[in-house]
């Protein structure tokens, strides 16, 4: 399901606390964020089943976690691998540069932020894709959207504010950032921010730089 | 916005190879059918889908012109094609499909009340408290958010109380100044459509299975009427009997 050393107490997340730092949707209840109600054992699997839409490899080994149907998580999930979720999760899920993909059965109620976002299922929550995010035909997304691309597939479902483009940097980064930008490839991977907290505070002021 | 786009000719007719990716439900090749752009007139369109020229549509690209970064509300379904089209021009967009919503909102309340009869008496059955109840849940936003909204045809689409309370829900929502793109069928539709912007000239319809039933065609008198708060109000009328109106706030 997930590695053991991912899963965090409120807290003590791997990213900025201020990663995802305005849950509209959802406000997970901190004193039940650490609350698993399933005991399920982990799964790991490379890749994810029926993960047939798109890309989901993020990190180096190409292996990637999930949660199945049937296991309900409430609580918070940090870490850097990639994540399958074909379960119901409530809380919050921060995988900084790493993807999630929602499978067609998962049911998420969570703030997302992750490098690459793909929804086959229903998230309700704000959903920040640092490089993009992929709303399949049976996928649904109840909430703000931040991204750099977004691709929708026909059939989806979508309800909430769209932000796209480059969220602002820290200004220390932003200068990287510029100089790549400056060169004309607006999606080029080669201008992904250094760190994970800067997409969530561009989109928590609300701002995103185009 | 630049004069190529008013024409029409800056983003959509120039990605077409991207565009026809999606179009077809090529869904496959991952990473290639992300970055599209809105297609154009001339791209090959669906068996279930037809271009239509749209001068209300014109006309409200027209009247957002110089905006820079607008705030755009689309409450049709959420299409790659129109998303892209707006945020390439710099609008915010919210996308929020209002037909879907209130049917889902509806068959909802219907299974509560059959399934607990007590619910019943709690809840008002009449239209207006219906319509009241599923305005606290949808198209919660803040007031004078939006720059302009895309209306589309669900007027038509809901019962004549609730599109009455729908229109004074979204005229708080409009900014002073801010334009409604909307359009009522001068008959009864046989079928039913959803619609998507090609290019700042273009529609695409898309022939769907239908969602709700038509309610109601609407006469001239009975639209104005209904925004009657807003200070101007413009109609084009299509060879497919298909009124396009723009009013502004």
């Amino acid at each position: 399901m997930w590695k053991k050393d991912d899963v965090k107490t409120p807290g003590v997340s791997e990213s900025s606390p201020s990663a995802v730092s305005t849950p509209a949707p959802v406000n997970p209840n901190p004193s039940q964020a650490s609350q698993r109600e399933t005991a399920a054992p982990a799964q790991r699997t490379a890749p994810a089943p029926g993960n047939t839409f798109g890309n989901a490899s993020g990190n180096a080994s190409g292996s990637s976690a999930s949660v199945s149907q049937g296991i309900r998580i409430k609580g918070e999930i940090t870490g850097s691998e990639n994540l399958f979720i074909d379960g119901q999760l409530e809380g919050k899920l921060d995988l900084g540069n790493a993807s999630v993909t929602v499978g067609p059965n998962g049911v998420v109620k969570a703030d997302i932020t992750a490098r690459e976002v793909i929804v086959r299922g229903r998230v309700d929550g704000k959903v920040v894709g640092s490089e993009r995010i992929q709303i399949g035909s049976s996928g649904q997304i109840i909430g703000e959207i931040h991204c750099e691309r977004i691709a929708i597939e026909d059939g989806a479902v979508l309800r909430g504010r769209v932000e796209t483009g480059r969220p602002l940097a820290k200004p220390t980064e932003a200068r990287g950032i510029a100089a790549g930008a400056s060169s004309g490839n607006k999606n080029s991977d080669t201008q992904r921010p250094v760190t994970t907290a800067a997409p969530a505070n561009a989109a928590t002021a609300g701002t995103t730089a185009e | 916005m630049g004069i190529l786009n008013k024409l029409g000719m800056a983003v959509g007719t120039a990605s077409r190879p991207a565009a026809r990716g999606i179009a077809t439900g090529d869904r496959g090749r991952g990473n290639d059918a992300v970055a599209l752009a809105a297609v154009g007139p001339n791209r090959t369109p669906e068996k279930n889908e037809t271009n239509r020229p749209s001068n209300g549509l014109k006309e409200f690209m027209w009247s957002l012109d110089g905006l820079g970064r607008g705030t755009l509300l689309d409450l049709g379904p959420a299409w790659q094609t129109t998303l892209n089209f707006f945020i390439e021009r710099g609008f915010r967009v919210s996308s929020e499909d209002i037909l879907r919503g209130w049917k889902n909102f509806v068959s909802e309340e219907e299974t509560q009340l059959k399934q607990h009869s007590a619910a019943a008496s709690h809840l008002e059955r009449g239209p207006e408290g219906r319509v009241e109840r599923f305005l606290k849940t949808n198209l919660q936003y803040e007031p004078g958010a939006f720059d302009a909204i895309l209306l589309w045809d669900v007027l038509d689409y809901l019962e004549p109380e609730m599109a009455k309370q729908t229109v004074a829900h979204l005229t708080a929502l409009l900014r002073s100044g801010g334009v409604v793109f909307a359009m009522f069928h001068s008959k009864k539709p046989e079928g039913f459509q959803r619609y998507r912007v090609a290019d700042s000239s273009t529609l695409q319809v898309i022939a769907t299975p239908p969602l709700l039933p038509a309610q109601k065609v609407y006469q001239n008198r009975e639209i104005q009427d209904m925004f009657a708060r807003f200070r101007t109000m413009k109609s084009f009328v299509g060879r497919d009997q298909l009124r396009e109106t723009l009013v502004t706030k």
